[in-house]
């Protein structure tokens, strides 16, 4: 260990970013010369929402040692297999972002580019068709999938559905059974250092004071040292997702367990419902210059399945990226960082990524300034892609029913975005980057599923006959249906496993 | 010609290397296409420089092989070596000489990189020689070699590699290939051409007085093109101006890497074929007034590779300082990044502006690589001293900068280099990291050895079952 190693971790927050931090934290270090403190103020409580996440939340939950049924027994979980969208290209339009590829390439040809001309010469079927993880998800089955290149079974991957504040206690279970302290109170001020504004500590209500040398600030929205102490600045990207607030609330489960997320496009925003084993989340994300909150929250209770199980919560948000997500000894991660709207269950993505990148670019009391730096640009990065995919779901639509539609459909965009998409409207190609989490799958299942059809393709597809495509294309789709009615329904699958909660 | 018609006809200006493996690739990939070929006079500058030799990156020969050119065909028709690596003298302030292997170096303890652990030691005050952990450098070193065979699992698969080929062989060889699958050689053309107003060439005027005309031209002449647009000049950075290449035949193949030695005025380069090596020699004019006869060259790129229906591919798009011996793989990736591209109209912005922008992604990233590998270099000489007295560009300097705060290596779009690449420059040069990982130098320094000395006799092992370099070219050469 070098001599001004950190030594003393102050997290700030115990919502599921401070709890995901201190837990791996704790795993990472552990046999180091580290304490890692987690201040949390039960009064202030969680923004208590966010319970559907991406597959790269499994590799976090493996790195830490945990067993997946276990887990999802203590969580409430169901598995996950991609995003349905309703409503989104045109009203009564529905399609499903699986998490894997449609069809297979020929000959160095791209399926998508085979689907589109399959359309373009009269075929019919639908390019979810072709999706393994998109009708396995229809029919409610899920079985895990495998690694054997050859089988059909390695071409999805899946997530989770959760119950956040039961993630969070699972966490901190384990987070506190490796060393990190949990001190309960609400924090009052920061002290900082008179000339550098380095944070010293931080000081709760009780007069105790919580020192130390890097803090994490993972306080939510507020962002209690970043934005209140160090004042780091807000780049807000309301103008090209203009949705502020939500509504959400929980209700009985009246349907079969599904494996996928829901989001509907209502008049001014969109509604999520996400399956856990033992109830639904719902909630109603909307722009407040277009729907009073009264409205949208009738129009949310209008369309849950069974009956409210808590009162409906109301949360404000403003969508955008912390100017520094790293100022001088301060990281913040989780909604202090940032907020991207949940359209596909990003922010816990961006946790975990945030936290990987703090352990790649680790300080040391000498806080050479290239940590922060480099950080910072490859946050940046990941937050600007993410943003843009989001901007695409809106902007690729046709809906011109109410003035939100109108507003989002003829807005200006990104001139990233702008480029992405004229590329693959005109000619089929998915315009991509080494960093951001979307893969090409995933933006040419939304391009497709809201109506962006390349004009052109690659000149290459056109090697093989109509006649002969038909036929190839027919039976892959028989053998993706195939499978699809083999696999066991979620509700079997997780008893098999044993993970169905008590 | 209207807007949407097919796109169905295409020129390639130049029958250098890069004109013949566009159209040898083309034709494969697009066997409908109605290809015509011009000739050049003079010497083959389409990948920039005339070189006797070039290399194709490791990640090229799967590309290769793909587009239906096996490691055999290239072996045999580029009378190719082996490439390990490149070994380097006079390129380090204390003199010594390094060696930069393709591949991974080292294995990661956890989560801890390699040259993190290195990092962490040579703190503590214990040298550790990095290429003492890559399979390629102690493969070359040994003087033994074997491609790894498919499927394999063991140390040995680690094992990557380049070819260094004969560029005028095998430019024979693609274009017998071309003409084979009915590309037509239309003659001689001397640079005239009736111009477009949007960038583009309407149809080009050959020597014999006739005309050719095209729905797409593809400009692989060379930096002096007839056709080039708007240039940026990077002389400012790359003071050496003046190359001359050589081919010596040898009884035996020269050792499975490049040899790149610096002197005062500039960098001599050796790389290994078959039956020979060939040589690069690059200087600046001004630090070697009796220096022998050679070519000037000025290296710079097009603010745009694609304009109307003109693609500029090679040396014609960009020519690089041939210190990271890169043409080749550039040029490589501007036919394949065409063909992936390619239009389906006569008109075709969108294809056209994505090409342009992931051309200057790859040209921005080997502009930094090469620009690195000589600013970060301690050679002795008037020249080397301008060299590093000049600020470089901001992002070509972030990279030294991040690197030599904490070891860690940014990545761009367009790399040619990966993170073990550029690892291995920025060691071979001697620019090291102030601080480690905090991780890694939380570990005792037993542990670490005992790690390294695990690695390395798996590999000395792997290496000792390889077969002498000598005895496998002689049984590629039956
Ligand atoms: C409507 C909505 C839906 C979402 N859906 C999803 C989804 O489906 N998938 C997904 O990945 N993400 C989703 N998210 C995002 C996700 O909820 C958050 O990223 C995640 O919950 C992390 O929140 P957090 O821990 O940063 O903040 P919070 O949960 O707000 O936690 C903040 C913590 O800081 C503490 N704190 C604050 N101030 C003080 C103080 N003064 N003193 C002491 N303690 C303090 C609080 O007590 C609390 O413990 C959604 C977000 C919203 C708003």
């Amino acid at each position: 260990m070098n001599g001004s190693a950190i030594e003393r971790i102050v997290i700030v927050g115990g919502g599921t970013a401070g709890w995901m931090t201190a837990a791996a934290l704790a795993h990472r270090l552990q046999g180091l010369p580290v304490s890692i403190t987690l201040v949390e103020s039960e009064e202030i409580g969680t923004v208590g929402v966010g319970e559907a996440t991406v597959p790269h939340i499994r590799f976090f939950n493996a790195r830490l040692g945990i067993d997946e049924a276990d887990f999802m027994r203590r969580t409430s979980a169901t598995f996950k297999l991609g995003i349905e969208f309703r409503n989104w290209g045109r009203k009564g339009d529905s399609y499903i972002h699986p998490f894997g590829v449609f069809g297979e390439e020929i000959e160095g040809v791209a399926f998508h580019h085979l689907w589109a001309r399959f359309a373009r010469a009269g075929g019919r079927d639908a390019v979810e068709a072709f999706s393994l993880p998109v009708l396995a998800a229809r029919m409610d089955r899920f079985a895990h999938p495998d690694s054997d290149p050859e089988s059909l079974l390695s071409t999805y991957s899946y997530a989770y559905q959760f119950d956040a504040g039961l993630y969070a206690a699972y966490l901190r279970a384990y987070a506190e059974a490796r060393g990190v302290r949990r001190v309960e109170g609400r924090i009052t001020a920061a002290l900082q250092h008179a000339e550098t504004g380095f944070v010293d500590s931080v000081v709760l209500e009780s007069g105790e004071r919580v020192a130390g040398e890097l803090f994490v600030d993972c306080s939510g929205f507020r962002g209690l040292l970043i934005e209140q102490a160090l004042h780091a600045g807000y780049e807000d990207w309301s103008h090209w997702l203009p949705c502020d607030r939500a509504v959400a609330v929980p209700c009985r489960s009246e349907a079969a367990l599904s494996p996928y997320t829901r989001a509907t496009a209502l008049d001014a925003g969109w509604a999520w419902r996400i399956p856990l084993q033992h109830r639904v989340g719902n909630g109603h994300v909307y722009c407040s210059s277009h729907i009073s909150d009264e409205a949208a929250r009738d129009a949310l209770l209008g369309q849950i399945e069974g009956e409210p199980i808590a009162e409906p919560r109301l949360l404000r948000f403003t969508t955008g990226r912390r100017r520094k997500q790293w100022d001088r000894n301060v990281v913040a991660i989780g909604l202090a960082a940032g907020f991207l709207e949940p359209l596909e269950s990003t922010s816990i993505h961006l946790i975990q990524l945030a936290i990987g990148r703090l352990l790649d670019h680790w300080p040391d009391r000498d806080w050479d300034p290239f940590c922060a730096r480099e950080y910072n640009r490859l946050m940046d990065l990941e937050y600007e892609r993410v943003r843009d995919f989001l901007i695409l779901h809106y902007h690729a639509t046709e809906r011109d029913d109410t003035p939100f539609w109108r507003q989002v459909r003829t807005m200006a965009v990104p001139e990233s975005l702008a480029h992405r998409l004229e590329t693959f409207r005109k000619r089929g190609v998915v315009v991509n980057y080494r960093d951001g989490m979307f893969l090409d799958a995933s933006w040419i299942a939304v391009y497709l599923g809201q109506r962006v059809i390349p004009e052109a393709g690659d000149p290459r597809s056109e090697a093989l006959s109509d006649a002969g495509l038909m036929l190839r294309l027919a039976a892959m789709r028989d053998d993706y249906a195939r499978m699809a009615a083999q696999l066991p329904t979620q509700a079997a699958f997780l008893a098999r496993i044993g993970a169905n909660a008590s | 010609m209207p807007a949407d018609a097919p796109l169905a006809t295409i020129t390639i200006a130049g029958g250098g290397f890069a004109g013949w493996l566009a159209a040898s690739l083309l034709a494969r990939a697009l066997p409908d296409l109605a290809i015509s070929l011009v000739e050049v006079p003079g010497p083959d500058r389409s990948l920039g420089v005339a070189a006797a030799a070039d290399v194709l990156l490791p990640d090229d020969l799967p590309l290769l092989g793909e587009a239906g050119w096996n490691g055999p065909d290239l072996l045999r028709g580029g009378r190719a070596g082996f490439v390990l690596g490149t070994a380097l003298s006079g390129w380090r302030a204390d003199g010594a000489t390094a060696f930069m292997p393709y591949g991974e170096i080292g294995a990661p303890l956890g989560p801890i990189p390699f040259h993190q652990l290195v990092s962490t030691m040579r703190r503590r005050g214990q040298p550790v020689n990095m290429a003492n952990y890559a399979l390629g450098a102690l493969a070359a070193q040994a003087g033994r070699f074997a491609p790894p065979p498919p499927g394999d699992e063991t140390v040995h698969a680690a094992l990557t590699f380049g070819l260094s080929i004969d560029t005028a062989r095998l430019a024979e060889m693609l274009r017998g290939d071309a003409l084979e699958r009915g590309v037509r050689l239309a003659g001689t053309w001397h640079g005239e051409a009736v111009q477009r107003g949007d960038g583009g060439v309407q149809r080009l005027v050959l020597a014999d007085g006739t005309s050719l005309a095209a729905d797409l031209v593809i400009d692989a002449s060379g930096p002096a093109s007839p056709l080039s647009g708007a240039r940026d000049d990077w002389s400012p950075w790359f003071p050496f101006d003046r190359v001359a290449s050589a081919r010596r035949t040898s009884e035996a193949p020269a050792p499975p890497y490049v040899h790149c030695d610096a002197h005062h005025a500039g960098w001599q380069s050796f790389a290994p074929l078959a039956d020979g090596v060939g040589e690069l020699f690059v200087f600046s004019s001004a630090d070697a007034p009796g220096a022998p006869a050679a070519e000037p060259f000025a290296p710079g790129c097009q603010q745009a590779a694609w304009t109307g229906n003109v693609v500029r591919i090679g040396g014609a798009a960009a020519q690089h300082d041939p210190v990271a011996g890169l043409q080749l793989h550039l040029a490589l990736a501007d036919v394949l990044r065409l063909i992936a591209l390619f239009p389906a109209a006569c008109e075709h912005p969108a294809e056209a502006a994505e090409y342009n922008r992931q051309w200057r992604e790859k040209t921005e990233c080997a502009f930094d690589t090469a620009l690195l590998r000589l600013a970060c270099s301690g050679a002795l000489g008037a020249v080397w001293d301008r060299l590093r007295a000049r600020a470089l560009p901001d992002r070509a300097a972030y990279r030294r900068d991040l690197y030599a705060a904490n070891g860690r290596v940014v990545l761009h779009d367009g790399e040619v280099l990966e993170e073990a690449g550029w690892t291995a420059l920025f060691d071979a040069l001697c620019v090291q990291p102030r601080k480690g990982d905090a991780l890694s130098d939380a570990l005792p320094s037993a542990k670490i050895t005992a790690h390294f000395a695990a690695i390395r006799q798996a590999m000395i092992a792997a290496v000792g079952r390889m077969p002498p370099y000598q005895a496998l070219m002689a049984q590629v050469a039956a």
